[in-house]
C-alpha cells in the first residue's frame, strides 16, 4: 500500500501518506494507539473504506478494492473485533454462509459440515460444526470467523485485535492456529496494542501514530519499550513502581452478597470479600460473570437481594448512590461515555455531579457559580486536562481527557474506597499509564482500591491481592499475586479450577 | 517530551480561549439565524397558501403582519394573549429541559383557573391578598395535579405523553362539570360563573394608562417575576442543575447520585404550578370569571413558544410575544380580509415541522459526537 491518504468527510485525516507492505507468508503486526489509523488502513485494504488517494499493489499488480466482495475475490479476509455471525445458525451454516453448497433449492447440510470439518482439520482450528453459534464460547466463535474467511479463499487474513476477548488459554490456542495457518502458506496481519503478544507472535511489526506510519521493523530487533515509545512518541514507563505497603483496616466488607437482575437471573451469588486500606484488591474474570453488577450493587446503583456491605464501621447495604458516595466511596465506572460523563454538559458541570449540593458549591439550594468555576480550574491544572477552561463541553475533549475528567472528579472527593471498573478498557498507552499511576498513588496514600478488570495482565501487575469471579461467585482469592501464573488465574476464570470455601474464607 | 514553558502555555491557553469564545459567538449567531430562518420560511409558506386561497392576499398578509400594532386595543389584546403564552411556555420548558415531553400544561391551566376562581368567590379577602391567596392556591393545585403524571413517569415509567393527555381530558371534563353544576348562578342562561369580586381582579392597564388597552392587565408584572424565578431556578439552583444533568444524560445523573425519579417528578409538578398561573391570569385578569372553554387550547400553543426559545427561560418572553403577535394578527386577518385564521395554523405547523427537523438534526449531531468520542477513546 503506497501513499494512502484517507480524509473523512468531517475533516479527520485518518491516514496521511501511509506506506505499508507485507510479505507473503509472514505474520505482520500492526500496532498503534486508538485513533492512530490502523483500522482505517485495514478497512481500506478490505474494501470497506476507499482511500482519498494512494494505491494498493497486490503481488506486484495495482488493484482497486471497492468493496468487501472484491477484497475477498482477491484473497483478502478480515476478522473484526465484533463477530459477524448469525447466532441462531450452526457453525457449519455460518462458515458456508454467502456461498453455500446447494442441493437443489436447499442448503446441503451434510456438505456444509464436511467442508467445515475439512477446513478445521487442515488448519487446526477445532470447532463443532453442528453446534449453534450462540451456545459456543467466544474463542470458538472466533475460529468460526477465521474458517469463514478461509472458506472464501483468503490468503491474507487480517485479525483486528483478536485477543481482546480471549482468556490466556484461548490466546495460546489462537497463536498455535495462526502459526499453522502461516505454515500452510497464509499471510497474517495482526492488529493489536498488546505489545507482549506482538513480540511473541509476529515476524515484523509496523507502528502507526497520528495517521502516519512511524516505521516497520523486524520483531527480533524490537523491544516492548521501543515499540511503546514509537507508538506514543515519548518515553513510556511500562514497569510500575510499586512500593511494598503494609495494609490497613478492612475498609470494605462484603458478605454473602446476592443480586438478581431484571431478567430474574442470579448474577451475583453469595459474594464475600474484604478490601483493606492501602491495598489494591483486583477482581479478575471473563466479562459478564457478575463483575458489572457487583460494582453497581456496591455503589448503590442497584439494590442487593441479600447480603451486607459495610464501609468501615457503617453498613452501606442498599443505600442510594448519593448516600454511598457521601460515606466515602468513589467510582470510576465501566462505561465512561454512558455513565461517567454528560457529553453536552461543560467540564465544570461534569466535575461536580457528586457534590453540587454540598458546600462550597451549594448554599441554601443555590449553586455558587464562582466555586464551580474555581474547582474546574483547579482540576484542569491538577490533572492536566487539555482544555482552555471549564466551560467547554466534555464531548469536545479527546478520549484520554474525558477519562481525566472522571478521574479528577472521583479522586478529588478524597474517598476511603475507590472502585475502578475496567479503568483502561479502550484507552491508549498514555492514558493507561496515567490511570495506573493514579490507582497506585491512591493505594499508597492509604485508600482501599477495588480494581475490576478483564485485562489479566493489568490486574495481576497492579493488585496486592486478586479475587477471581466466575459465574457470579468468587472462586479464588490469591494473596501471593507475584508467584501465580496467568495460566493458573485463567483456569480459575474459566471455572476449571476452584479454591475450597475454607481457602477463600481464609483470605477474605 | 519536554514540558512547554509556563508562559507559552498560558499564552496558548488565552489563544485557545479566544478561539472558543469566537466559536461560541458564532454558534449563538447560527442559532439565531436558524430561528429567524424558521420563522421567515414559515411566513413565506403561509403567504403562498394565502395566495392560493385568498381573494386579497396582500391585504390579508398585511393585516396579519401589521394588524396587532394598528390599533391600541389590538395592542392590548396582544399583550394579554402573550401573558398567558409566556407562562405556558415557561411551564413547558422546565420539563423539556429534563427531556420530559410534558403536555400537561393545558390541564394545569384549567386547574389553576378553577382553583383561583373558587377561592376568590368563596373566601372573602382584602385587596392584594385577594390576588395573592387565589394565586398561591392555584399554584398549589397545579403543582399537585402535575405531580400525578410526574410520579407515573418517574416511578412507573408510564409514557408521559399519553398520561398527560389523558389527565388533560379528565380535567377538561371535570372543569365543565363543576362549572355547569355548581358555579353557574341560578337564572343565568349562559354557562359561566358569577363575576369575581373586584379585590380579586388584576387591575387593567386600560384603567392605569387611561387608554383602550382591552383586557391587558397587571399580570404582566407576575410574568416578569416568573421569568426571572424560572431562570434562577434552572441556572442557579441545585434543582436546576439536577434537571439539566438529567436532560444531558440521565444515566450519568443517576451515577452521580442524583435522585432522578424525584427530580423528574418535581419537574412536572413545578411546570404545573407555573401553568396554573396562566389559568389565574385568564380567570382573574382576562375574563374575571370562569367561562366554558376558557383555555382555548393555549396549553398546547405554549409548546411552540418553548421550542422556539430552545427552553431558555430568558428567551421565552420574546418567542411568546412573537407567537402571540401571529395569533392576534391571524384573528385580525380573518375579520378584515376574509382569510381564515387557519393560515396562522399553517404557519404554526410549518414552524413546528421545521423545529422538529432541527431536533432531528441535533439528535443526529449528538449521536455523531458520541461516536466520534467513542472513536477517540
Amino acid at each position: 500500500m503506497r501513499d494512502i491518504i484517507k480524509i473523512y468527510p468531517n475533516g479527520v485525516r485518518a491516514n496521511r501518506e501511509v506506506h505499508f507492505g507485507i510479505r507473503s507468508g509472514e505474520i505482520h503486526a500492526l500496532v498503534g494507539e486508538n485513533g492512530a489509523g490502523k483500522s482505517t488502513l485495514m478497512k481500506i485494504l478490505y474494501g470497506v473504506e476507499r482511500p482519498s488517494s494512494g494505491s494498493i499493489f497486490l503481488r506486484g499488480k495495482s488493484v482497486h478494492i471497492n468493496s468487501e466482495h472484491e477484497a475477498i475475490a482477491l484473497g483478502i479476509g478480515m476478522v473484526f473485533q465484533n463477530f459477524m455471525l448469525v447466532p441462531s445458525f450452526t457453525i457449519a451454516q455460518n462458515v458456508v454462509l454467502g456461498s453455500e453448497p446447494m442441493r437443489g433449492m436447499l442448503l446441503d447440510q451434510r456438505a456444509a459440515v464436511k467442508i467445515t470439518n475439512n477446513l478445521a482439520r487442515q488448519y487446526g482450528l477445532v470447532v463443532d460444526p453442528t453446534a449453534i453459534v450462540d451456545s459456543v464460547p467466544v474463542g470458538m466463535r472466533q475460529r468460526v470467523e477465521i474458517l469463514k474467511a478461509l472458506y472464501r479463499g483468503a490468503d491474507i487474513l487480517i485479525l483486528d485485535e483478536p485477543t481482546a476477548v480471549l482468556t490466556p488459554q484461548e490466546t495460546r490456542e489462537l497463536f498455535a492456529a495462526i502459526r499453522q495457518l502461516v505454515n500452510a502458506g497464509k499471510t497474517i496481519i495482526f492488529i493489536s496494542h498488546k505489545l507482549r503478544e506482538v513480540m511473541e507472535i509476529s515476524d515484523r511489526v509496523s507502528v502507526m501514530r497520528d495517521g502516519q506510519m512511524v516505521g516497520t521493523l523486524h520483531t527480533s530487533d524490537a523491544t516492548e519499550s521501543r515499540l511503546a515509545k514509537m507508538m506514543v512518541g515519548r518515553e513510556v514507563f511500562l514497569q510500575l513502581d510499586k512500593p511494598t505497603k503494609e495494609r490497613g483496616v478492612a475498609m470494605l466488607q462484603v458478605r454473602h452478597l446476592e443480586y438478581v437482575n431484571e431478567a430474574g437471573r442470579e448474577v451475583v451469588r453469595g459474594v464475600s470479600f474484604n478490601t483493606y486500606s492501602g491495598e489494591i484488591l483486583g477482581i479478575a474474570g471473563v466479562e459478564g460473570n457478575g463483575q458489572t453488577e457487583l460494582v453497581e450493587v456496591l455503589t448503590g446503583l442497584r439494590k442487593p437481594v441479600a447480603g451486607t456491605v459495610s464501609l468501615g464501621d457503617h453498613s452501606i447495604t442498599g443505600l442510594s448512590a448519593s448516600a454511598v458516595r457521601l460515606s466515602g466511596v468513589a467510582h470510576i465506572p465501566e462505561d465512561r461515555l454512558t455513565n461517567g460523563v454528560a457529553l453536552n454538559a461543560s467540564i465544570d458541570e461534569n466535575l461536580i455531579v457528586d457534590r453540587y449540593n454540598k458546600p462550597p458549591f451549594s448554599r441554601a439550594g443555590f449553586v455558587s457559580h464562582g466555586a464551580v468555576v474555581k474547582h474546574g480550574e483547579k482540576m484542569i491544572d491538577q490533572y492536566a486536562i487539555r482544555a482552555p477552561d471549564g466551560t467547554l463541553p466534555v464531548g469536545s475533549l479527546s478520549g484520554g481527557n474525558m477519562q481525566k475528567v472522571v478521574v479528577a472528579r472521583e479522586l478529588s472527593a478524597n474517598p476511603k474506597l475507590l472502585i475502578a471498573a475496567q479503568p483502561t478498557r479502550g484507552v491508549d498507552i498514555g492514558a493507561t499509564e496515567f490511570m495506573h499511576q493514579q490507582l497506585l498513588k491512591q493505594r499508597n496514600e492509604g485508600v482501599a482500591v477495588l480494581l475490576v478488570s478483564a485485562d489479566l495482565a493489568e490486574v495481576m501487575s497492579l493488585s496486592d491481592r486478586l479475587a477471581v469471579m466466575h459465574n457470579g461467585r468468587i472462586v479464588a482469592i490469591i494473596t501471593d499475586v507475584r508467584n501465580v501464573s496467568e495460566e493458573e488465574v485463567g483456569l480459575f476464570m474459566l471455572g476449571v479450577k476452584q479454591q475450597t470455601q475454607a481457602e477463600i474464607e481464609a483470605n477474605w | 517530551m519536554v514540558d512547554t514553558p509556563a508562559i507559552t502555555n498560558s499564552e496558548a491557553r488565552v489563544h485557545e480561549r479566544m478561539r472558543i469564545r469566537k466559536e461560541r459567538v458564532r454558534g449563538s449567531l447560527i442559532d439565531l439565524v436558524v430561528t429567524l430562518g424558521t420563522i421567515v420560511i414559515a411566513l413565506v409558506v403561509g403567504f403562498i397558501v394565502t395566495l392560493a386561497v385568498g381573494k386579497q392576499p396582500i391585504a390579508a398578509y398585511t393585516a396579519l403582519l401589521t394588524g396587532p400594532l394598528s390599533q391600541v386595543n389590538r395592542l392590548g389584546n396582544w399583550l394579554q394573549d402573550a401573558t398567558t403564552l409566556i407562562l405556558i411556555g415557561l411551564s413547558v420548558s422546565i420539563a423539556f429541559q429534563a427531556r420530559q415531553f410534558n403536555l400537561g400544561a393545558e390541564g394545569s391551566l384549567l386547574v389553576g383557573a378553577m382553583t383561583a376562581a373558587v377561592v376568590a368567590l368563596y373566601v372573602p379577602l382584602p385587596p392584594i391578598l385577594g390576588i395573592i391567596v387565589p394565586l398561591l392556591a392555584a399554584m398549589a393545585a397545579g403543582f399537585l395535579v402535575a405531580l400525578i403524571p410526574g410520579w407515573m413517569k418517574a416511578y412507573l415509567n408510564a409514557n408521559e405523553i399519553v398520561s398527560t393527555l389523558m389527565i388533560n381530558a379528565i380535567i377538561a371534563n371535570l372543569y365543565q362539570y363543576l362549572l355547569i353544576n355548581f358555579l353557574t348562578p341560578e337564572g343565568d342562561n349562559v354557562r359561566r360563573s358569577a363575576l369575581l369580586p373586584a379585590t380579586s381582579a388584576f387591575p387593567l392597564l386600560a384603567d392605569i394608562f387611561n387608554a383602550n388597552l382591552g383586557r391587558a392587565n397587571l399580570a404582566i408584572v407576575v410574568v416578569l417575576i416568573v421569568v426571572i424565578a424560572v431562570w434562577i431556578l434552572m441556572r442557579h439552583t441545585s434543582f436546576g442543575y439536577e434537571i439539566r444533568m438529567i436532560g444531558a444524560n440521565e444515566k450519568f445523573a443517576q451515577y452521580g447520585g442524583i435522585n432522578t425519579k424525584r427530580v423528574v417528578m418535581l419537574a412536572f409538578a413545578i411546570g404545573g404550578a407555573v401553568a396554573a398561573i396562566g389559568g389565574v391570569h385568564l380567570a382573574m385578569g382576562v375574563h374575571n370569571r370562569l367561562i366554558l372553554g376558557i383555555s382555548a387550547g393555549l396549553g398546547f400553543e405554549g409548546i411552540v413558544v418553548a421550542m422556539l426559545a430552545r427552553n431558555n427561560p430568558l428567551l421565552v418572553p420574546i418567542t411568546g410575544l412573537f407567537y402571540s403577535y401571529l395569533r392576534i394578527g391571524g384573528d385580525i386577518m380573518e375579520r378584515t380580509a376574509s382569510v381564515g385564521a387557519e393560515i396562522v395554523q399553517v404557519i404554526q405547523a410549518v414552524i413546528i415541522l421545521l423545529i422538529t427537523a432541527q431536533f432531528v438534526i441535533e439528535y443526529v449531531r449528538t449521536r455523531r459526537n458520541r461516536r466520534a468520542a467513542e472513536a477517540k477513546l
